[in-house]
Formats: C-alpha cells, sequence, structure tokens
C-alpha cells in the first residue's frame, strides 16, 4: 500500500533519547545561571523578567535576596540581554524536572548597606561599593545614607557653611 | 487582487463612509491614521450605521468594552468593521454615561456581534439593550454576578470566594425547549449536542476554560509594554507569534515605529512558518478524527523538522519570544538561510506525497464531502475568517485584503473554494502550506540587508517613553485559523485597553449551522475542521431531545481550547 | 505520606518501570505543552517504546501528565479528575503553568498552578503520592521523558536548591 512505500522512505527517524543526545540547536534556550560574583542585586532582571521568576526580596535576616524559580520561568532569555553587568547566561540546560518545588530555586543573597540615621536600605553592599569605587574625597561620607537623609545632612551642611541655624 | 470574486457590493471609499457617518448618522471622526478611521455616534444611532456598514460590505472584527470613567466618567464600546475590498478599518465608537450605563445590540442586524457583546457584558458590566438572550459567556461559573474584572477599580489579582452558580437557561432555539440546567447532573461539556435520534439539531458551546485573565494583565501594574509580546505568545502556543506580532504591530501603529524592513521579512517568514507547522498538526489531528492514526504519525513526522528549524531561528520550539517593539531579537544569517531552503524542500516533498494520498482515500473523501456545510451566507452573517471563510466562497485574507510587514513585496495565491464542507475546508490548507512554502522562498531570496532593530529601541530600553499614552491602533494579521484582530488604546507605560480577538473565536459559532442536520457520526470531523486551536474537547455531551436522555462521545483525548482566552 | 502510603508507592514505581498509562490533563493551558506531548508520541521521540501509553480516562491513569495554571473554571474538572484517579497518585507538573502558576500567575481567573492545588488538596484530604515538576516553555518532548523517569525514579534529579553569597 502506499503508505508502506511512504514508511519505508522515511525509515526511523526516532532519536532514541535518553540513550541518544537530544537535538538541540546552538540557539537553544534553557536555564539561567546568575554569577554572584558578577550580581550587583540592582534588579533590572527582576522587573524585565514576565513572569516574575526572578524576584528581589528582603529577608527577615536583613539581606537582600535575588531569587530564580526556575518553575516558573519562561526561558525568554530577556535577564539576559538587560543585566547591566553581564552576570546572567543562558545555557542550554532543559533537563530541570525535580520532585519538589523548592529544589526548582536558586538564590544570590546579597550584603546591604542601611542608611546610618534611619536604617532604610540604600541598596546591595556590592552595588554600592562597585558603584563608588575609585570615588573618594567630600562625597565618600554620604555613601551609607539613604536619599532622604543624603538631603538632610547636605542641607546642615550648607546652612552651616553659610552661617544659617539649622 | 484580480483574481478575488466580487460578490459582495464593494465597499465605498473611506471619504464616503465617514461623509455618510457624520452628516447623517450625527457622527464625531476622533482619529484617524492611514487605513484607520475612528467615528464616534450618538448611541441611537448605532444599529442603523452597523446596518448601513454591513450592508456596504463591510465585516465586523470585534467589539471592544473600555472603562473610560477615569477619563472622561463613561463606558465606551468600539465596534471595529473591516472595509476587507477596500482594505481600510471603520471603528465605530459609543459612549455611555456611567450612570446610565447601556449601549444598544446590534446582534440581530450583525450575528457577527453575538459574543463579544455578550463579553462586554461580562467584563465591563455594561448593559446591552435590546438583546433576548443574554447569558455569561467568558468569566468562569463561580464568578459572582456583579464583579466585571475589566472595570478600573478591580485588580488584577483580585480572587472572590465562589459563588454557587445558579441554575442556567439554556438558549431555546426554534421552539425546541431545553429546560434549567443543572451542573449536578453532569460534567459541564465544551460542546452539547441537542440530537433527534442521530441527527444534530443544535449545539451548546460551553468554553473559555481557559481564560486566563491575559487582556487585564496586560493593563496591570506588573505590566509594561516591553513584556507584552511575552504574555501575548502564550495566548496559544500553537499560533503564538501571530499574536505577538500582531500586539507589537499595534504598538508600533501607535507610537509611530517603524521596524526596519528585514525585521519585516524576517517577521514573514516566522509567520509562514508558524502556518506550516499548525496545518500539518492540524491535517494529523483530522486523520486521527477520521481513525487514521497512521496518517497522525506520518504528518508529525513531516512536521517535526520545522519545529527544530523554529527553535534553530528563535531559540525555543514554540513561544519564540523573537519579537520585541522595533523589530526581533536574532537574525538569519547565511547558514540558516541555507537551512530553512533545505527543511522546505523535504517538508515540501514530503508532504505532497501525504497530501495526495490522505487525500485520495476514498473513506476519507466519502466522509468528508458534503459534511459540515457552511453556506456563503452563513458564512458572512458571522463573519467567519481564515480556512473556514475560504472554503465557503468568502475571499477574505488579511494578507490580501491590509497587507502588512513583507507580503506586499510577494506574490501568492489563497486557495479558495464554494463547497464549504469539510473536504474543502482540508483541500485549503493543504494548498496553503504549499503556499507558505513559496512565500519562504521568496522572501529569502530578496532578503534586504540592514538592521534587525529600530535604533530608538532595544532590549534594553523601555520602549515606554517611546509609547505615548491616548493613542488607538488596530492591528490584524491572518493566523493559520484566520484573522486575529489587536485593538489597543496606550496608556501609560502599558496599555490602557488591550483587546485581543482571536480566529476561532470568530469561527466557533460557526459550528451551529455546520452542524444542524448532519448526521451524529460526522460531528468529531466537522468540529475538527474548525480548527479549534487542536482540539477543543476530549467529550462532547449528547442530549436527546425527544427522550432527554444524555450520553457523552469521543471527540478526542484531552485538551483545551486556547485561542478564545 | 502515611507508612502504607509509601509501600504502596514503592511497590507501584517497580512495576511502573515497565509500562506507564498516563492521562493527560490540560487545565488551561495555552496548549504549547499539550502538542509537545502529543509531540513525545510521534516517531522522533516515541515513548511508546517506554511503554508508555495514553489513556481516555483518569480511572486507567498511572501518571497525570498535567498542563496549565489551572484556571478557575477548570479546577472542580481537575479535582474530581485526581479523585478518580487509582491510588498510588502520581502526578507530572508540565511547564510554567503547571509549575509556578506561568506568566499569570496571579490573575483572577487562575489559581497559581500545582502550589496553590496542593493546598487545596490536602484541604480536602486527597492524597497525591509523588510530584514531580518539569519547567519549560513549553516543555520539550525530551524534558517530559526526563520528567517521567524523574517522577518513577529510574534517574535521579539534576537540580537542587542553592544560596549563594553574592561578591566576592
Amino acid at each position: 500500500m502506499k503508505l508502506l512505500s511512504i514508511a519505508a522512505r522515511a525509515k526511523v527517524v526516532t532519536r532514541r533519547y535518553p540513550f541518544e543526545p537530544p537535538v538541540i540547536t546552538e540557539g537553544f534556550r534553557g536555564k539561567i545561571e546568575v554569577d554572584p560574583k558578577l550580581c550587583w542585586g540592582c534588579g533590572v532582571c527582576t522587573r524585565i523578567c514576565p513572569p516574575n521568576a526572578l524576584t528581589l526580596k528582603e529577608r527577615e535576616d536583613g539581606t537582600l535576596v535575588l531569587s530564580y524559580f526556575m518553575g516558573r520561568c519562561i526561558f525568554c532569555g530577556m535577564c539576559a540581554e538587560v543585566c547591566p553587568r553581564g552576570a546572567i547566561t543562558v545555557t542550554k540546560e532543559f533537563e530541570l524536572a525535580s520532585l519538589t518545588a523548592e529544589d526548582l530555586v536558586r538564590d544570590v543573597k546579597h550584603d546591604v548597606v542601611r542608611c546610618r540615621i534611619c536604617g532604610r536600605v540604600v541598596g546591595p553592599a556590592v552595588e554600592v561599593r562597585e558603584a563608588t569605587k575609585g570615588v573618594g574625597g567630600e562625597e565618600a561620607k554620604y555613601y551609607d545614607l539613604c536619599p532622604e537623609c543624603r538631603k538632610l545632612v547636605v542641607a546642615r551642611g550648607i546652612m552651616t557653611k553659610v552661617g544659617v541655624r539649622p | 487582487m484580480g483574481e478575488r470574486s466580487r460578490y459582495l457590493p464593494e465597499c465605498p471609499e473611506m471619504g464616503e463612509v465617514v461623509r455618510k457617518l457624520t452628516e447623517e448618522y450625527g457622527g464625531r471622526v476622533i482619529f484617524s491614521r492611514g487605513t484607520e478611521v475612528y467615528v464616534e455616534v450618538p448611541r441611537h444611532a448605532l444599529r442603523d450605521v452597523a446596518k448601513y456598514l454591513y450592508s456596504s460590505g463591510a465585516f465586523l472584527k470585534t467589539c471592544a468594552a473600555v472603562d473610560e470613567r477615569p477619563l472622561n466618567s463613561s463606558f465606551a464600546v468600539y465596534h471595529i468593521f473591516g472595509m476587507d475590498s477596500r482594505g481600510y478599518d471603520v471603528v465605530v465608537k459609543v459612549s455611555a454615561p456611567e450612570n446610565d450605563a447601556w449601549v444598544p445590540s446590534i446582534v440581530d442586524v450583525v450575528p457577527a456581534a453575538d459574543w463579544c457583546e455578550l463579553e462586554a457584558r461580562d467584563m465591563i458590566g455594561i448593559e446591552l439593550r435590546g438583546r433576548k438572550l443574554v447569558r455569561r459567556l467568558v468569566l468562569p461559573e463561580d464568578w459572582p454576578e456583579d464583579l466585571h474584572p475589566l472595570r478600573k477599580e478591580v485588580p488584577h489579582d483580585f480572587r472572590p470566594p465562589s459563588v454557587k452558580a445558579g441554575s442556567e437557561f439554556r438558549p431555546a432555539e426554534r421552539g425546541i425547549p431545553i429546560g434549567p440546567y443543572h451542573p449536578v447532573l453532569h460534567e459541564p461539556e465544551y460542546f452539547e449536542l441537542l440530537v433527534e435520534g442521530e441527527t444534530v439539531v443544535d449545539v451548546y458551546y460551553r468554553g473559555f476554560h481557559v481564560h486566563r485573565g491575559i487582556e487585564k494583565l496586560g493593563e496591570s501594574p506588573r505590566f509594561t509594554y516591553q513584556k507584552i509580546p511575552f504574555l501575548a505568545e502564550r495566548i496559544c502556543g500553537i499560533c503564538g507569534f501571530v499574536h505577538s506580532t500582531c500586539a507589537i504591530m499595534a504598538m508600533e501603529k501607535a507610537a509611530g515605529i517603524k521596524p526596519p524592513e528585514r525585521a519585516e521579512y524576517i517577521r514573514t517568514i516566522v509567520l509562514e512558518l508558524e502556518r506550516i507547522h499548525s496545518h500539518l498538526l492540524w491535517v494529523g489531528v483530522a486523520a486521527h478524527v477520521l481513525g487514521y492514526d497512521a496518517g497522525f504519525m506520518h504528518t508529525w513526522r513531516v512536521r517535526e523538522p520545522v519545529m527544530i528549524l523554529s527553535e534553530l531561528i528563535t531559540g525555543s520550539r514554540k513561544t519564540y519570544g523573537l519579537n520585541l517593539v522595533g523589530g526581533v531579537r536574532r537574525d538569519v544569517d547565511k547558514d540558516k538561510v541555507g537551512k530553512i531552503m533545505k527543511t522546505l524542500d523535504r517538508v515540501e516533498r514530503e508532504f505532497k506525497e501525504l497530501a495526495n494520498l490522505l487525500t485520495s482515500v476514498p473513506q476519507i473523501r466519502k466522509r468528508a464531502q458534503g459534511t459540515g456545510v457552511l453556506t456563503r451566507s452563513e458564512a458572512r452573517a458571522l463573519s467567519v475568517v481564515g480556512p473556514v471563510a475560504r472554503a465557503s466562497g468568502l475571499y477574505r485574507d488579511v494578507r490580501k485584503d491590509y497587507p502588512y510587514l513583507a507580503y506586499k513585496e510577494v506574490s501568492f495565491k489563497v486557495p479558495l473554494y464554494t463547497e464549504g464542507d469539510n473536504l474543502a475546508r482540508v483541500l485549503v490548507r493543504v494548498e496553503e502550506v504549499f503556499e507558505s512554502i513559496s512565500i519562504i522562498r521568496q522572501l529569502l531570496d530578496k532578503l534586504p540587508g540592514g538592521p534587525v532593530m529600530h535604533e530608538k529601541c532595544s532590549a534594553v530600553i523601555p520602549v515606554d517613553e517611546l509609547i505615548p499614552p491616548g493613542k488607538y491602533a488596530v492591528a490584524a494579521v491572518e493566523a493559520p485559523r484566520g484573522e486575529d484582530v489587536h485593538f489597543l488604546m496606550t496608556g501609560e507605560g502599558r496599555p490602557y485597553r488591550w483587546r485581543v480577538r482571536a480566529p476561532t473565536y470568530q469561527n466557533i459559532p460557526a459550528l451551529r449551522p455546520m452542524l444542524r442536520g448532519d448526521p451524529l457520526a460526522d460531528a468529531p470531523l466537522t468540529i475538527a475542521s474548525i480548527d479549534p486551536c487542536f482540539s477543543c474537547t476530549d467529550r462532547a455531551l449528547v442530549i436527546d431531545v425527544r427522550t432527554g436522555r444524555a450520553r457523552t462521545i469521543k471527540l478526542w483525548g484531552g485538551g483545551v481550547d486556547a485561542c478564545r482566552l | 505520606m502515611s507508612g502504607d502510603g509509601s509501600k504502596l508507592l514503592t511497590k507501584a514505581l517497580a512495576r511502573l518501570k515497565r509500562s506507564v498509562w498516563v492521562f493527560h490533563l490540560n487545565t488551561g493551558s495555552c496548549n504549547g505543552c499539550d502538542i509537545e506531548v502529543l509531540d513525545a508520541l510521534t516517531p522522533y521521540f516515541d515513548v511508546e517504546r517506554f511503554g508508555i501509553k495514553l489513556v481516555g480516562s483518569p480511572r486507567h491513569a498511572d501518571v497525570f501528565l498535567m498542563t496549565g495554571p489551572i484556571t478557575r473554571e477548570t479546577l472542580p474538572k481537575v479535582l474530581r479528575a485526581i479523585e478518580s484517579m487509582p491510588r498510588p497518585r502520581l502526578i507530572l507538573a508540565l511547564g510554567s503553568c503547571a509549575c509556578g502558576g506561568g506568566i499569570w500567575w496571579d490573575t483572577y481567573s487562575t489559581i497559581g498552578g500545582y502550589g496553590r492545588l496542593k493546598e487545596i488538596l490536602k484541604e480536602r484530604g486527597i492524597v497525591v503520592d509523588r510530584v514531580a515538576y518539569v519547567p519549560g516553555c513549553p516543555v520539550r518532548p525530551e524534558a517530559i521523558i526526563y520528567g517521567v523517569l524523574v517522577l518513577l525514579g529510574v534517574v535521579e534529579q539534576k537540580v537542587k536548591h542553592e544560596e549563594v553569597k553574592a561578591g566576592g
């Protein structure tokens, strides 16, 4: 019958995964990896991530955690494109099955710099340190202040200079 | 365009329509751009306007209800009429003050408006005055009565507790009394076929199990224009690129951003690749429905290289993530062009054999021929789209009527049949596969150089600054299943209103005339023939109106239609 | 899991390594994962060589292949289907939607994927003996095969929870 001849010509196309490697093309987007040495905790990736698989959350112990939940990831790779530090790479890993949801989570933990006056979070320690590297002098004494407190301190400084009582 | 048959009145020129709407019906042009004109008419004139436009050859694309109370203390409904033969859209707006929230229903004049009116009622809570049959269409059964998600004060993530569904009334048709339906009695199936003996007399469709709140999500604080294409792509996992492209086109139109030519070519190529994969998928499904499993296996075998090719070009087998506002994320180099050509050659060769075989098997021909007939007038009244329309003698194809992207640069045929039966719908799709292959070859041949992303856009630049608020746009793309329409009102950094009308949404109501009077045994094929985004049903409930007895029959195994939000 | 349950599970897992009957349950997905499930049956992947067979009723199923974020509308159906599954109940949550609720994890019309379903099942006393999560959007056919192997305990999973300190 005709179908048999079609079948005979097609031969066997089965790729016997997992005994044979799967057909993965060069640009395939699998899971992402965040390099903890490069990550600043700035959160740009969390703002572009459509399903919010990448989140930046403050923990009770005062640290800031960049959390990657593979379960909800849509493997679009936008995070890798927007990361200003190039800390995110897209791998070709797709064998991500897990028996628990917790195992699908990768966290990068950041210490934070807190405002020395009001205690609010100024930013992740790495980001503050790297962004202010090499800048010294007058500016340096404001790096551990949040914007509101910094304004107050600067204003007081000016007023003192011109002789007005704050 | 020369080969189109003119069976409908030729649509008037845009200027004449605008004149008539403003001078005779008291309308006022609120916006216009190229092939779109937006006219606001007073409520009392809407039915006459709809009658005038429809009898002038217009098709109804959809209507979108918008909560404009923050803007002007009113609700609005935008009816999008497509003047296909002239290639322009007339969007008719009517407003209702918030304390008098009703608009006239046009469903008796334009039957195609049925579902979008019901959806407007569900989602915005506006009254459709003059309709006899009103029922919940889109929202879940256990959703509270007076909560309308698209109203601006309702947060996108508000999940009210379950409310017990009342006894639902089945719309009676032609005097056949159906009576109240008690959910506890049997499983709510997607399709309920009412039969007399073995002949189908009516169809009741209950869908929207896949309603995920996408339109509302697009407006929500956690979304921005940059994320919309990724959301749009997942409206449907089979024709996702169509939705992503259509949404992007609407945003680019609203912003006045023209993507580079090379990007438009690449989008067109991927759209046609998607058409090929979708039609091959469908042919396999149709074969399975007819009990021809070997046909299913072979068709999907022929299809697989297209999936691998899609991954090579875009990075993912499906949900490609290729589109961004302003262009595409990846380019196609010489090597990839070569691979595309090779794969197309192979698919063309293999499918030609297979298609010839499948369409000549007498059992298949006998079952598909003369069954599930949709006449041209029925198709016209319901404004059906895609292969369903083209199999019933309606020459509608967005690629020809409103040329977009690179379609103007290629020459291709649009298969047209007039029998309107299941076989015609098979043949249209089979021929379209070969036309798509030809289109891609032509595009690759003349692929222009240059960038693939507009200089002002990129993944990193927040496009919000480029897309001003308060703009309108309508975009349409010919999906494998038919015309996909996106209507956009821009807001600050995200859409103010984003309406998606997927093709299957427009075609499902056509199942009623198709199934009526046919033997029950033909129902599975007819239902599959509108290509409901890969079988929207696993089973159908069959109720005999003479005995009142109900039973279920199998249509296909597992699956829920996605293309209807 | 009670003592009885785990014995039952171990026995079942041993038997299942030879033939697995799967039921495909779409809880409101976009169909992307669903066509990849079907694809796994077709010649390129041919899961039938593992003895994996698609069945038409939850009553005959060993494993549920679950796609979709579980919409509000499908929730009662999903619960009924899981309940009618004989013990031991094994579920494979496929894709971004099932594993984590997907891109629409917080909308009014979905419940948020298997994470939330788990809570609801617990409230109703419906026991699921084993679950595996397979990320992907859509899940590749190979990932589905790998997921089944992990679920059945044929292979060890590769992923593990990780917490690393930034900087350094």
